[in-house]
């Protein structure tokens, strides 16, 4: 008897081993998680005022990177647009990150780019921010435009996505629910 | 239990506990990381004599070899936001350029993430040409031109950002009125009918952004 319980528990031990050792995380209920935390980076709106991650505590954010000059990135914006639409009341904010932009560029695009979404016509119904590299190197850098965080109430960083949403736009909501 | 029976019982009963752990721990990532945009091209200049004599022209050409399953955009792209395909030299003293590097026409074709639209953009293998000319300036012997080529790069899903690369077109001056061997002829001997009609410009510049 004292065999099988020193077996189980030199599984249980392996088990914990080998999530750890994989990079998978865990989310651990009653509110815990070995999830890594969001970087403490501050980005620049565009009239210049500081916007901080860690002021948008207590919301779940999907931040998403993209630029003026991508396709991908510009095909997604619809979905985004909806999912502010849609969520945004229940405790969710998109913050889109333009990079390798310029300002006056991006500020144009977002007062006069009208989106499908619905069979509406919209513009951009969530903030937007300047990207800078350093703020890149701390997410890991960025390869894939589009690149998008979904970020938890607590500042956590639950997934990445990099790539257009819509292919995996179920996913994504399902993710985004589960955080909310 | 034998220690070796004992092994396998520890890692019969870590499957267990591992394989409901899966579906329960989110992915950090829902989808690959892609390359660095240099990790996707493949670059080769050539020169369309050996020597190069003073006051003869020549052609330089840079091919780029663009991995499967990316494109670029094409000089001209489909919108004016799309950022373009550039080869710019930075000529050295004594030498010119006749008019603009001559960049190949781009293909029309639609992705997932234009499903209606088609991008023009290049795919597979891309020569850029440039017609040059070596005068009295010029210094004799090896000589090295620097092109920057500039691209922004998309797979069927992510665009990479645009970057710069910098390349050296070799070449050797001769004098004035020396026999010029033609080389690279795979390269030069075709007519450049499929390429955007060149502008005039007087000669290269900066890279620019």
């Amino acid at each position: 008897m004292i065999k099988v319980v020193k077996t189980i528990a030199a599984a249980a031990i392996f088990s914990a081993a080998v999530l750890a050792f994989s990079g998978c995380k865990i989310s651990v209920p009653n509110g815990g998680s070995t999830l890594k935390d969001e970087p403490d980076v501050t980005f620049k709106d565009l009239q210049g005022k500081d916007v901080s991650l860690a002021s948008l505590k207590g919301k779940v954010v999907l931040l998403n990177f993209w630029g003026t000059w991508c396709e991908p990135c510009r095909h997604e914006i619809p979905i985004l647009i909806d999912l502010q639409d849609k969520y945004s009341a229940r405790g969710f904010t998109l913050l889109g990150a333009a990079t390798m932009d310029e300002e006056k560029t991006v500020d144009q695009f977002i007062h006069t780019t009208q989106f499908n979404v619905g069979g509406q016509q919209a513009l951009m119904n969530y903030p937007i921010v300047m990207n800078t590299d350093d703020i890149a190197t701390k997410f890991g850098g960025l390869l894939g435009m589009p690149t998008s965080f979904l970020i938890t109430r607590d500042g956590k960083i639950y997934k990445r996505y990099i790539g257009a949403l819509d292919p995996i736009q179920a996913q994504l909501v399902k993710d985004l629910e589960s955080q909310l | 239990m034998k220690p070796a029976s004992r092994f396998v019982h520890v890692f019969a009963l870590s499957a267990l506990f591992l394989i409901p752990a899966a579906p329960m721990a989110p992915a950090q990532d829902a989808a690959a990381a892609p390359p660095k945009p240099t990790d996707i091209v493949s670059t080769k200049t050539y020169v369309s004599l050996d020597p190069v004599p003073r006051g003869k022209e020549f052609e330089a050409a840079v091919v780029v070899k663009i991995n499967s399953g990316f494109h670029m955009n094409s000089h001209k792209p489909s919108d004016s936001y799309l950022i373009p395909t550039t080869v710019t030299p930075q000529l050295p003293p004594g030498f010119t350029m006749a008019g603009e590097p001559m960049y190949p026409l781009g293909k029309n074709e639609k992705f997932p993430f234009s499903p209606d639209k088609p991008l023009n953009v290049y795919t597979g293998s891309v020569t850029f040409r440039m017609k040059l000319t070596a005068d009295d300036k010029a210094a004799l012997g090896a000589a090295k031109i620097p092109v920057t080529l500039r691209f922004q790069a998309c797979n069927l899903s992510a665009c990479l950002p645009p970057v710069k690369i910098p390349l050296d077109v070799e070449l050797n001056v001769a004098a004035a009125g020396k026999t010029a061997k033609p080389v690279n002829p795979e390269i030069f001997s075709t007519k450049p009918t499929s390429y955007l009609r060149p502008r005039t410009r007087p000669s290269g510049g900066s890279p620019g952004l």
